[in-house]
């Protein structure tokens, strides 16, 4: 497969490649670990005339926690976000994530920023980011500005990051004890495949650890974007966590999603399994949450 | 307009002038004569086209030609040494871990990076290192037995 023809850029500053993506704008795409972009452009699904490859800008590869809040740089790959303990200590769901990407091969290759970026419905990080209350930084040509990640997505592909904008990192604070989070997906093999359905929950609990304070659900692969489970969490915050709780509230997250019915498997079984998933990273999130108490 | 780039392939330094387009798997087939590294599905799904860059290993149908400039790539031609072959190329003989041979470089190069990270690596994390690697022969059995060998 030839990809079709393009001008290749290759800054080394945030401040650069904004320049470059406003110069070009409408034809021109950040390329971060291409695993994305470049099957899609094989496919002739996309051929943007310039490709601005983010691989040459260090500032993008920072992974450190500092005053309790964690920071992701865009261009950090998943094999090093499914390597790393400071991730497994704060946000362990994010790390789980990071494990069920793609293969190996491409875990080596691929960015945060840009399984971010690319904003597939299926997408294995940013359900635990969205439980976490993770927020981007975005720098454009006129500055830089953060937003939470759930105001990120518009649709399938579609986001609301201006055409001359990056995602230069991901702020994630880090949870306090009391607490837990789980992710898990689900697809028809382990490995190299698209997720049918795919959750994350994150719980946290109150001093006496008793009550639940704090939930967030977050289902993907059910809707155009990764979706909050309102009615959920709604049942869960304030009350006792028990199997019976957590069954009530998967049952709730079936009807906070739209699945579509496509090869991979049909829209009733697509909300069976939001059922099972969220009880069982609900359980996966509460244990982890006793474990730090 | 082709772009001037450096990269040192199997221990030896390159100058090499590509196009923007060109993907590094056809960077090392067709320009270098480097046909080891296969290429199956070209788009990141089979694991045939398997190299090391910078001692990861990466699907080179993803990787652009220019992407490579100034980093290390290891295809499986460079595994032998004037000792012989690789212990993992000699364990895939001998296991019969060999059949039509057109994942065997894929899979040895993903083997090698786990190997070099974890030398004694048990069965769970060789069968994790290799999910990316498509056989459609062996039944994976006979490569996970010849990458034991060597792990032991």
């Amino acid at each position: 497969m030839i990809l079709p023809k393009f001008e290749f850029h290759e800054p080394t500053s945030v401040a650069e490649a904004c320049d470059l993506l406003a110069r070009h704008r409408g034809k021109a795409r950040p390329l971060a670990g291409g695993t994305d972009l470049l099957v899609n452009m094989k496919k002739k699904v996309m051929s943007p005339g310039h490709l601005v490859w983010l691989g040459r800008i260090p500032e993008l590869s920072r992974l450190e926690r500092s005053n309790g809040t964690l920071w992701v740089g865009a261009g950090v790959t998943v094999s090093d976000i499914a390597a790393s303990e400071a991730v497994a200590k704060a946000v362990s769901a994010l790390g789980q994530g990071a494990r069920a990407l793609g293969t190996p091969l491409i875990r080596n290759l691929a960015t945060i920023g840009g399984n971010i970026g690319s904003a597939r419905p299926a997408a294995d990080l940013p359900l635990s980011l969205m439980v976490y209350g993770a927020e981007l930084v975005l720098a454009g040509t006129s500055g830089e500005r953060r937003m939470p990640i759930a105001e990120f997505f518009k649709g399938p592909g579609l986001t609301t990051a201006r055409e001359d904008e990056l995602i230069t990192a991901i702020a994630v604070e880090v949870p306090r004890g009391y607490s837990g989070a789980g992710y898990l997906n689900l697809g028809i093999r382990k490995s190299q495949d698209c997720n049918i359905v795919n959750v994350a929950s994150f719980l946290e609990l109150d001093e006496k650890a008793e009550r639940i304070r704090t939930a967030r659900i977050a289902l993907g692969s059910v809707g155009p974007t990764p979706l909050r489970s309102l009615k959920a969490e709604k049942l869960l915050v304030g009350a006792k966590p028990d199997e019976r709780l957590f069954e009530q509230a998967a049952q709730a997250a079936t009807h906070d999603c739209t699945p579509i019915l496509d090869f991979r498997g049909s829209a009733e079984y697509r909300r069976a399994m939001v059922d099972v998933l969220t009880r069982r990273t609900l359980a996966m999130a509460m244990a982890e949450a006793r474990s730090r108490t | 307009m082709k772009q001037l780039i450096r990269l040192t392939v199997n221990d030896r330094a390159l100058e090499v002038a590509v196009d923007p387009n060109a993907t590094l798997v056809d960077l090392l087939r067709y320009h270098l004569g480097l046909t080891g590294t296969k290429k199956g599905c070209d788009l990141g799904d089979c694991g045939a086209c398997t190299v090391l860059m910078d001692g990861k290993a990466v699907n080179s149908c993803l990787v652009l030609a220019v992407q490579a400039n100034g980093r290390t790539v290891q295809t499986i031609e460079g595994l032998e040494s004037a000792e012989g072959l690789h212990p993992l190329q000699q364990a895939f003989i001998e296991k019969g871990a060999i059949q039509c041979g057109f994942c065997s470089s894929g899979m040895i190069l993903s083997a090698k990076e786990l190997l070099d990270r974890m030398p004694h690596a048990q069965e769970p994390d060789i069968r994790r290192a290799i999910s990316g690697n498509l056989c459609r022969c062996t039944g994976y059995q006979k490569i996970i037995e010849a990458i034991k060998d060597v792990a032991r």
